[in-house]
């Protein structure tokens, strides 16, 4: 990531006093979970663990999202990432100071029932995602391991990274794994390495490839349930069915947040964009749902776009609102500030923040684990990647009615065999319905495949040939 | 002094120059090949487009539209625009009823989709290698020991088409070394190499859709043996513009140039 493709905001001493109040709050986080953890054990993890210290730099990621933007939406947007940074350092303190409580998962598995189990959720994939977007190269070398252990190039490098995490010894070790058929061969893959990698007991949940009837729905809450069963037999952890129904209300009372904001930014122009809006989806509805942390970080959200409204908009220069489809650009994350800039583009939805079915019936045990079966089969990165093209491109035509979006930007990463396939029919559609469409060909963790220099190159194309846009000033 | 808007596209190749009147003919073209220098190269071929005008100096054009890869290195111009966009404008300036463009240059292959109106609806592009394009001819013709245009004149005797699977330049000279050596026929080589280019070109065009009228633009669009077996996996007629189909960027930034001032 590069902050020099920005141009900065003219902002007062006090919005800038704020932006840092709001770093310093993240360092802060991060200080205090070397404190926990402890000073000398600490030390012992960032020995073993190198990754840690790329923590270091989430300050490049406050100024990436905070640089050209002005007024409450860069305030919005600091607050957020501090957030996402305080969600992660207590998910690695639980980690390192519990490790026989921890449960590696997959994002396909619901952490809610890991919680209720008073067990450590903790998404293998975590690492891989957040690390690129603090620090573009952050994968590279765990993808290189992966790929001299004999891992085919041409899979997603997100697993790749993962694997290699785990084959270069730096993978916490956790007390058992859980994960599932999917989201794709190389996720499964994955799985199979870090199971041999780091020796524990592994289950795999059975997640149907025909997903919509309510057979489904009770197969794979039935798959839940021995998921809890083999949970209890392989960990400390015993299922709390009351703490269970909480933590689901818990997520149904941010999913109603959620659901305002969804309302708030159909606006023109929206009164929020960006970080702020799948970062938070990311790490407080997906990696670490069911928190009161979740709903107040839903709430203080709404509550911030209803003052940004009032304010005029989080971009005063809107000239175009996208859906940036698929997983956003990780090691390019400055993409959606710079499109900002460049051309007034608020990005205001993407692949893994939409979902059809958000909310759970906390009614009983069997109510609560058929609720968790449809927001998982029927969640992005399965309902996407599997099944008939209408489950790829109906929610996508759907939230860009929604959303009142101008054009479709898709991160088409290579590695993504699943939505690649689909990019003819993608094109067609598009053409159907008379959408501008970007195919943004890159790779979602490695930046030598394609540079952001090179992504940017891609966008620019399109916006002035195809939008006609005329870059601003 | 009558008013003149030029164009000029400086190519990875060549680089093209063209001048329009105040009522939109073309009064003046150039085309030289690309220098180590893109300035030098667009000083020259403008010169020598201007030369072709009596009286006009390089200075005296009233608005210089760049494009092409040197877009930003065009001497004198009031401002850039891609080759995508000016490839549009000068196909639908020359024939508005062009809805497909394919533009094969010397190292780069790209297709445009056009609406009624000229402007550019979809475009996908072939950067990444000079899997064929006008370099990847340049290593052909060499094998064959022939000329551009008398490769071309020879694939268009073929009594059967040899299958080429190289795509790629290095790789397919060897190949092409082979299949000489296997006694082909040079001619039915020749005409494997052009059906093999056009299929890669259809994939290509095929991301945008394709719609008639569909013409094709670039260097490489002076090669009838590949014109031909574009009409063939194309299934479509490939119409002619008129001009030199190498000219179509420059005229296009050319005529934007004109618009530029309200004409």
């Amino acid at each position: 990531m590069s902050i020099y493709d920005l141009k900065g905001a003219r902002v007062s001493p006090m919005e800038q006093a704020r932006t840092l109040y709001y770093k310093a709050e993240a360092y802060g986080h991060i200080a205090n979970m070397g404190l926990r953890v402890g000073p000398l054990t600490m030390l012992g993890h960032l020995r073993s663990k190198p990754w840690l210290k790329v923590l270091l730099d989430c300050g490049t990621l406050f100024d990436m999202s905070t640089k050209g933007r002005e007024g409450l939406y860069r305030q919005a947007s600091a607050m957020a990432l501090s957030r996402v940074v305080k969600a992660i350092t207590e998910t690695l303190e639980g980690v390192f100071t519990r490790p026989e409580y921890t449960v590696m998962h997959e994002d396909l598995v619901p952490p809610e029932i890991i919680y209720a189990m008073g067990l450590n959720p903790w998404m293998a994939e975590l690492l891989g995602i957040m690390g690129p977007l603090i620090r573009s190269d952050f994968a590279e070398r765990y993808i290189d391991v992966s790929e001299n252990a004999g891992t085919p190039p041409d899979i997603c490098s997100l697993p790749k990274a993962t694997m290699g995490l785990a084959l270069k010894g730096e993978m916490p070790r956790p007390a058992a794994i859980l994960t599932s058929n999917m989201p794709c061969d190389g996720g499964m893959s994955c799985y199979t390495v870090l199971e041999r990698e780091l020796n524990v007991p592994t289950f795999r949940l059975d997640v149907p490839y025909n997903f919509y009837d309510e057979r489904s729905t009770k197969y794979f809450a039935d798959e839940l349930f021995r998921a809890v069963k083999w949970l209890e037999a392989n960990t400390p952890g015993r299922m709390d069915w009351d703490r269970l129904k909480e933590i689901c209300d818990e997520r149904n009372r941010s999913v109603e947040y959620q659901m305002e904001l969804w309302d708030l930014i159909r606006e023109k122009p929206a009164p929020l964009a960006g970080e702020a809006l799948y970062l938070g989806h990311m790490i407080f509805m997906v990696a670490m749902p069911g928190r009161p942390a979740c709903t107040e970080y839903m709430k203080t959200m709404v509550d911030m776009a209803k003052r940004i409204r009032a304010e005029g908009g989080a971009l005063h220069n809107e000239r175009f609102r996208a859906a940036l489809w698929n997983p956003p650009t990780l090691v390019y994350p400055e993409l959606i500030a710079w499109a900002e800039q460049r051309y007034g583009v608020v990005t205001l939805m993407d692949m893994i923040s939409y979902n059809r079915h958000p909310y759970i019936d906390t009614k009983s045990p069997q109510t609560i684990m058929e609720g968790l079966s449809r927001i998982i089969m029927q969640g992005p990165m399965a309902r996407h990647t599997r099944g008939p093209q209408t489950n790829f491109f109906t929610d996508l035509f759907d939230l860009y009615e929604r959303f009142n979006l101008d054009m479709i930007w898709m991160a088409g990463h290579m590695g993504c065999k699943n939505t690649m396939a689909l990019n003819g029919m993608f094109r067609e559609k598009c053409r159907e319905r008379g959408i501008p469409l970007l195919i943004i060909q890159y790779d979602l963790s490695d930046t030598r495949v394609v540079s952001p220099a090179e992504i940017r190159k891609q966008a620019e194309g399109f916006m002035e040939t195809v939008i006609k846009a005329e870059p601003s000033k | 002094m009558p008013k003149y808007f030029a164009g000029c596209d400086l190519g990875s190749t060549t680089g093209k120059a063209v001048i329009l009147n105040a009522s939109g003919k073309v009064v003046a073209s150039a085309l030289i090949r690309s220098k180590i220098d893109p300035i030098e190269t667009g000083r020259e071929v403008l010169e020598m487009a201007a030369g072709q005008v009596e009286g006009l100096d390089v200075r005296d054009i009233s608005y210089l539209v760049g494009t092409g890869y040197g877009r930003n290195e065009v001497p004198f111009a009031n401002e850039n625009v891609s080759e995508i966009t000016c490839h549009a404008v000068g196909a639908h300036y020359m024939d508005p009823g062009v809805r497909t463009i394919v533009d094969i240059g010397g190292q780069d292959v790209k297709a445009i989709a056009l609406n009624d109106d000229g402007s550019v609806l979809e475009f996908a592009m072939n950067d990444k290698c000079a899997a064929g394009t006008g370099r990847f001819y340049e290593a052909v013709v060499r094998t064959f020991d022939v000329t551009l245009d008398q490769f071309s004149e020879l694939s268009l005797k073929a009594k059967k088409v040899v299958p080429v699977t190289s795509q790629c330049t290095v790789f397919a000279e060897s190949e092409l070394v082979s299949l000489l050596y296997k006694r082909h026929p040079p001619a039915d080589i020749a005409a494997g190499v052009q059906l093999s280019v056009a299929k890669r070109v259809f994939t290509l065009a095929r991301r945008v859709g394709i719609r008639p009228k569909v013409t094709v633009t670039g260097g490489c669009s002076k090669n009838k043996g590949l014109v031909k077996a574009l009409e063939k996996v194309l299934r479509v007629d490939i119409v002619n513009l008129g001009m030199d189909p190498q000219f179509m960027g420059a005229l296009g930034a050319a005529v934007i140039a004109l618009r530029k001032q309200g004409n």
